[in-house]
């Protein structure tokens, strides 16, 4: 009793800094204990979660093995499998199970082909998880939709096509990506025909990963890629352009010559960087005559041009931008120069007086 | 009969489990290790009659356990290494250090059955 009179007497005539302090230090040591409490709860639900999730995990991938290798030539259910289906039938319902099975399912598929790659599709199918994934294209929420998608994708359903292609043009990129990715690699060059709707713009990474993904194929017969080279959608162009340039299509330079006069300027320099890998000896004259009312970028793409189909009749042109005050298409100029005429080349090196031109004269002589 | 051994080393649980399952069918004794360090203490203690071996694994590579075979156990057990796309590189590294065979990912099982069975009848 003593004691509390002591700290009762201490607190009341302690100054109110100090008071303050006290109680900063009780809410905080609070705080600490809660925390710490709080720590030890996650830490233990975290643990009893992996724990989880190591046990239901190898339960269900011997049930994987086991339903794999019960199957008959026949093709249809035996009865252990059937038993199997129906025990996994009854998990999915916990939604962390169904992720667990999935997972399981996925792995396998990824590291398998042949026969037990179909076999693991006819258990994604018989399980009923197929139901699910197409559940999660209704949902309200983009993150579940991309991932239905993904999971559609990595099993190979292409009967969901149709279910899926409404998100071609969905407002978040995710999905559009899902989407697209879909496309292709469930049904390879007919699947980019989701290009022919686009009216939102194609990223950069997706085109990048739409064109990897088509490389991997075994087949590399491309289809007729000029509607695309003629979309409203700049990216849509800009794509088709990658996919004349890498399948070499030669036959749609035709189309690539009308695309020279585009609105778009990047389209535009793209063209030309096509054209000059399918040897567009035609597009050649038609940018040497337009050279000046081309924008400075162009210009350069023009050079780049020059330099791979260059021929002897193209000296005076080139001549002229020996010394342009653009860095890049003078060192073009003066490489062109030197493979066409290596003789008037040399004589530069004597005959220019300014110090700088001399000094790229002679950069270019040793390339 | 003596069961030939066989020691296997892969990071994906579902998998190693299914080969498992289809090479014990087959008749053979099957050693499982999740990474190269359990797969070099297997091949150290079972002295096994063939290695599987998955080139990315977890503290220890399959490039290790191939080197470690070759190099400082001086054995001539054969050896197939599992490789998954763009690992041409590895594939080569693993041929250079003494691989025997390889198998790129996705495989077939039953191909790999093949394969075993041609290298141990050698």
């Amino acid at each position: 009793m003593v004691d509390y009179q002591y700290i009762y007497d201490y607190y009341f005539n302690t100054p109110h800094l100090i008071k303050w302090v006290w109680w900063v230090s009780t809410i905080l040591a609070i705080s600490i204990l809660v925390l710490a409490v709080y720590l030890k709860f996650i830490r233990l639900s975290l643990r009893k979660k992996s724990n989880e999730t190591i046990k239901f995990k190898s339960e269900y991938e011997a049930l994987l093995i086991e339903y794999l290798y019960s199957g008959d030539e026949t093709g249809k259910l035996t009865k252990p499998q059937e038993l199997i289906v129906n025990r996994i039938k009854d998990s999915i319902k916990t939604p962390f199970k169904r992720k667990l099975i999935v997972s399981v399912l996925f792995n396998l598929m990824n590291e398998v082909s042949g026969e037990m790659s179909d076999s693991i599709k006819m258990f994604y199918y018989k399980t009923g998880l197929i139901h699910f994934a197409f559940q999660r294209l209704r949902s309200k929420k983009w993150n579940i939709i991309a991932k239905g998608i993904g999971e559609l994708r990595r099993f190979g359903i292409d009967e969901a096509s149709h279910a899926i292609a409404p998100f071609i043009n969905h407002p978040k990129s995710e999905v559009r990506s899902e989407t697209h990715l879909y496309m292709v690699n469930l049904f390879l060059f007919e699947g980019l025909s989701f290009l022919d709707n686009l009216k939102v713009p194609l990223s950069e990474w997706i085109q990048i990963q739409l064109l990897e993904t088509l490389q991997k194929f075994d087949n590399q017969e491309i289809c007729d890629i000029r509607p695309w080279l003629k979309s409203e959608n700049n990216s849509v162009v800009i794509f088709a352009l990658k996919l004349a340039q890498i399948y070499n299509q030669f036959e749609v330079k035709e189309t690539l010559m009308e695309l020279l006069s585009h609105e778009n300027k990047e389209i535009r320099i793209e063209v030309i960087d096509v054209l000059a890998h399918l040897y567009g000896i035609e597009a050649k004259e038609m940018l040497k005559t337009n050279f000046n009312t081309l924008s400075l970028e162009e210009q350069i793409s023009f050079f780049k041009l020059l330099e791979k189909l260059v021929v002897p009749d193209d000296e005076p042109f080139v001549e002229a931008y020996l010394f342009h005050k653009n860095f890049e298409i003078q060192l073009l100029a003066l490489k062109i120069l030197k493979e066409i005429n290596l003789d008037k080349y040399m004589g530069f090196t004597n005959t220019s007086n300014d110090k700088k031109s001399l000094a790229m004269v002679k950069a270019v002589k040793v390339l | 009969m003596i069961k030939k051994k066989i020691v296997l080393a892969e990071d994906n649980s579902t998998l190693s489990l299914l080969l498992k399952f289809r090479l014990e069918k087959e008749g053979y004794e099957l050693f499982v290790a999740t990474d190269g360090k359990e797969a070099v203490d297997l091949i150290e203690n079972e002295n096994p009659d063939l290695v599987l071996s998955d080139i990315m694994m977890p503290f220890v590579s399959g490039l290790e356990v191939i080197s470690h075979l070759r190099n400082k156990l001086n054995l001539e057990t054969p050896i197939i290494v599992f490789s998954s796309a763009g690992q041409e590189e590895m594939v080569l590294k693993a041929f250079n250090l003494g691989a025997n065979d390889f198998m790129g990912k996705p495989f077939s099982p039953n191909e790999l059955v093949i394969r075993i069975k041609r290298l141990l009848a050698k």
